[in-house]
C-alpha cells in the first residue's frame, strides 16, 4: 500500500532538511554526470590508435658535434647497421614522432593559388622503409621506391613531387569522393607547388594529440641532411627493451663524433602526451567519489535524524498496524520522493552546467542518455543510503508508543 | 474474548531483572468495559502492551478473540493489531505533520481499504467525535481534549473489537477527561470491548468492571470502596 500522498504532505510541513538534501542530490548529480561525460570523452580520446606499432617502437636523437661529422654518411651507415641489428624489425630517420607533441605541419590544397585555403596536415619525412617501420598499411596506391627519396637540406623550401597521405586526409581534401580515388591526384603545398598523391595509408596520427585534425598526416619521401636528427626503430615483438639498450650502446660506439640522447619508447611518449588527460580523469573520479560519499552520508544523517525524531510516531504506526515492512517502505519512499525532487532539479542543472562548459571551454554537448542514467544512479545511491536508517526504524519496538516521556 | 493465563514478563538489563508481570490472570468478556488501576510501576502498561500485541511475553498463554497469539509472527501480529485493536495513548500520539484526515487515515491505509472506503470511514469517525469540520487542521491547532478525540476517531475508524487505552485522560483537565470518558462509554454501548488503564478513581468507577494490579498481579475489585489508598500514588 503506497502512501505517497501523506508522506509528501508530511514532508511539505517539514521541508528544510529535505530540501537541503534534494539540493545536495541535484548538485551531486550535476557534477557527477558532467564529470562522467568528460571522463568518457577523455578516455575515448586516450584510446584512439596512433596507427604505429606503439608496443614495440622507440626513438632517439643523434646529434653530431665533431668537426669531421658527416650527416649524410652517418645516417646512411646508421640506418644500414640498425636494420641488421638482432631484434630490430626496421629503422628510419624521421623528422617528428607521432603523438609526441612536437612536429611539422603544412597545408595542402586541391587548387593552386594563395587565395585557396589549405587543409592542415602533419608532415613526416621518411624513406621507403617508413611504411614498414611505422607499421602502416597502404590501402590504395603504393609505397615510395628507393629512387623517390631525396635529401632535404636545412634551409630548403622545395618539396618532393610525391606524397602518401592518410585516408582521413584524403577525405578532408576530397570530401565528395571515395578516398581511393585520391591516388594520382595532384595537390599543392606552399600554395603552388604540386605533389602527386601516390599512396593512401589507413591511419597515422599527427604529433599533437589535442589537435582536432589529428588524423591528418602525410609522408614525404625524404631523408634530412641534418647533423641533429631522430631515428625511429621498431623492434621485433616483445624485444623492445633489450633492443633499446643494444641500440644505444651500438650507436654510441659506432660513431664517437655524435651523442645519443632522448631515447624513449612510444608507450612512454603516449603516457606523457596524455598525462593531462589522465590527471583530469583521476581528479574528476576523486571528486565524484567524494561527492557521492558526502551525499550518501548526508542522506544517512538526515534519515537517522528523522528516524530518531520520529521514534514515537514509528511506534504509534506500529501500534496502529504497520508491519516492519511498512515502516521500511515509508522511509525508502520518503527518500525516493526527496531524491526525485533532487534528480529532476539535477537534470536541469546538468544541462545548464553542460551548456556553460560547451560555451566556455569548448566541450561537446552531453549525450541525452547520460541524464536518465545519472538520475537512476542517484536514486539508487539514495535508496542504498537510506536503507540502514530505514531498517533501524523498522526495528523500533512498537511498545515505545505507550512510553510516556 | 481476551483471556490471559499465568502471563509472565521480565525486563532484563545488564544490571537488573524486573518482573513486570508475574502469573497475570485476566478474562475480559465481549462488550465489557474494564478499568485497570494500580500503583505506578505495577505493570499496567506492560499488561496493556501485551494485550495489544505490542510486546511479547515469556510464560503463560494469551488468547485474543479465541486465537492463541504466542505463535504469531511480527507481520501477523501487526495485522491483528490493525484489524482487531484500537489504541488510545496518554499523550494522544497524533502524527504532528499530518492533518486530522491523514491521521485517521493511517490505520486504514495499513488495512488496505480503497480511497472512497477510507474517506467514508474517516468522515464518519471524525463526525462521531464531533470534529468533522476540522479535517484539514493540524493536531497542534487543537486542544488536548480535541486531540484525544481525534485519537479515538483514529482508533475507531477501522471498527476494532477492542479498544485499549493507557491513561487516556492523564494529560487532560477534569472537564475534558469527563467528556472523553462519556465518549468511551458511548463507544462501549455500541459493543466495543474496552480496557482502560487509569489513575482516576472517579473515571474508574464509571467503568463496568474494575481490576487492581499490584506487583504484576491482578486482584479483582467489585466494590469501589475496597480500593486501597495506594492507587492514587
Ligand atoms: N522497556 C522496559 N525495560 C525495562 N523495564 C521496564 C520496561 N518497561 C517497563 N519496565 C518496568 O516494568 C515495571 C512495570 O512497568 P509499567 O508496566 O510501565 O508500570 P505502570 O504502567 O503500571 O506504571 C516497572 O518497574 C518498569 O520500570
Ligand atoms: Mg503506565
Amino acid at each position: 500500500m503506497l502512501e505517497i500522498g501523506p508522506i509528501f504532505r508530511a514532508l511539505m510541513r517539514n521541508k528544510v532538511g529535505a530540501i537541503l538534501i534534494a539540493i545536495q542530490i541535484a548538485i551531486t548529480m550535476t557534477i557527477i554526470v558532467n564529470a562522467v561525460f568528460i571522463i568518457y570523452e577523455r578516455s575515448q580520446k586516450m584510446q584512439r590508435e596512433s596507427g604505429i606499432d606503439e608496443a614495440n617502437s622507440f626513438y632517439l636523437s643523434s646529434a653530431g658535434f665533431a668537426e669531421s661529422f658527416n650527416a649524410k654518411v652517418s645516417i646512411k651507415e646508421d640506418l644500414a647497421a640498425l636494420r641488421q641489428l638482432p631484434g630490430v624489425a626496421n629503422a628510419i630517420q624521421i623528422n617528428a614522432i607521432p603523438i609526441s607533441g612536437g612536429g611539422w605541419s603544412m597545408g595542402l590544397q586541391t587548387q593552386a593559388g594563395a587565395e585557396y585555403d589549405g587543409v592542415g596536415v602533419a608532415v613526416y619525412m621518411v624513406d621507403e622503409h617508413g611504411v614498414d617501420t611505422l607499421d602502416l598499411e597502404i590501402i590504395a596506391g603504393e609505397n615510395f621506391s628507393p629512387s623517390d627519396i631525396g635529401w632535404r637540406e636545412t634551409a630548403q623550401r622545395l618539396w618532393p613531387d610525391k606524397i602518401i597521405i592518410t585516408k582521413s586526409m584524403a577525405e578532408a581534401l576530397f570530401p565528395d569522393d571515395p578516398f581511393e580515388t585520391a591516388v594520382g591526384k595532384t595537390v599543392f603545398i606552399n600554395d603552388t607547388e604540386p605533389m602527386v598523391i601516390t599512396g593512401i595509408i589507413d591511419k597515422l596520427q599527427a604529433p599533437w594529440v589535442g589537435w582536432d585534425r589529428v588524423e591528418n598526416a602525410m609522408l614525404s619521401p625524404e631523408n634530412l641532411n641534418y647533423e641533429s636528427t631522430r631515428y625511429f626503430i621498431r623492434a621485433e615483438p616483445g624485444q623492445r627493451d633489450s633492443v633499446m639498450k643494444n641500440v644505444e650502446e651500438f650507436l654510441a660506439e659506432s660513431n664517437t663524433g655524435r651523442i645519443i640522447r632522448s631515447m624513449r619508447s612510444i608507450e612512454e611518449t603516449r603516457e606523457r602526451s596524455y598525462r593531462g588527460d589522465s590527471a583530469m580523469i583521476k581528479i574528476l573520479t576523486t571528486v565524484m567519489i567524494i561527492l557521492t560519499v558526502v551525499t550518501a552520508l548526508g542522506i544517512v544523517g538526515l534519515a537517522s535524524f528523522s528516524v530518531n525524531r520520529r521514534k514515537k510516531q514509528i511506534g504509534t504506526r506500529r501500534a496502529l498496524g504497520a508491519s516492519q515492512g511498512a515502516i521500511l517502505r515509508y522511509f525508502m519512499l520518503e527518500n525516493f520522493l526527496i531524491s526525485s525532487v533532487g534528480v529532476f532539479l539535477g537534470a536541469a542543472l546538468t544541462v545548464g552546467l553542460n551548456v556553460l562548459l560547451v560555451n566556455q571551454f569548448d566541450l561537446d554537448p552531453i549525450d541525452w542518455f547520460y541524464i536518465p542514467i545519472g538520475m537512476v544512479i542517484l536514486w539508487i545511491v539514495g535508496q542504498l543510503a537510506v536503507f540502514g536508517p530505514a531498517k533501524k526504524a523498522a526495528n523500533i519496538a512498537p511498545a515505545i508508543a505507550t512510553r510516556t516521556v | 474474548m481476551l483471556k490471559m493465563t499465568e502471563i509472565k514478563k521480565v525486563f532484563r538489563t545488564d544490571l537488573v531483572e524486573t518482573h513486570a508481570l508475574r502469573d497475570f490472570n485476566l478474562h475480559v468478556d465481549e462488550g465489557d468495559f474494564v478499568a485497570v488501576t494500580g500503583p505506578s510501576g505495577s505493570g499496567k502498561t506492560t499488561f496493556l502492551n501485551i494485550a495489544g500485541l505490542l510486546e511479547t511475553f515469556e510464560g503463560g498463554s494469551y488468547q485474543l478473540d479465541g486465537e492463541d497469539v504466542s505463535h504469531l509472527n511480527d507481520k501477523q501480529r501487526s495485522q491483528m493489531r490493525n484489524e482487531k485493536i484500537g489504541f488510545i495513548f496518554q499523550s494522544f500520539n497524533l502524527i504532528p505533520d499530518l492533518d486530522l484526515f491523514d491521521n485517521v487515515d493511517v490505520p486504514l491505509r495499513y488495512r488496505g481499504f480503497n480511497a472512497p472506503e477510507r474517506r467514508k470511514r474517516i468522515e464518519q469517525s471524525l463526525d462521531l467525535v464531533g470534529l468533522a469540520n476540522r479535517m484539514k487542521h493540524l493536531p497542534s491547532q487543537l486542544s488536548g481534549g480535541q486531540q484525544q478525540r481525534v485519537a479515538i476517531a483514529r482508533a475507531l475508524a477501522g471498527e476494532p473489537r477492542f479498544l485499549l487505552a493507557d491513561e487516556p485522560t492523564g494529560n487532560l483537565d477534569s472537564k475534558m477527561a469527563n467528556s472523553v470518558m462519556s465518549l468511551l462509554q458511548d463507544i462501549n454501548d455500541r459493543g466495543t470491548t474496552i480496557v482502560m488503564v487509569t489513575h482516576d478513581q472517579e473515571l474508574a468507577r464509571q467503568a463496568k468492571r474494575n481490576i487492581y494490579v499490584r506487583d504484576g498481579k491482578v486482584s479483582e475489585l467489585h466494590e469501589v470502596s475496597e480500593l486501597p489508598d495506594a492507587v492514587t500514588a
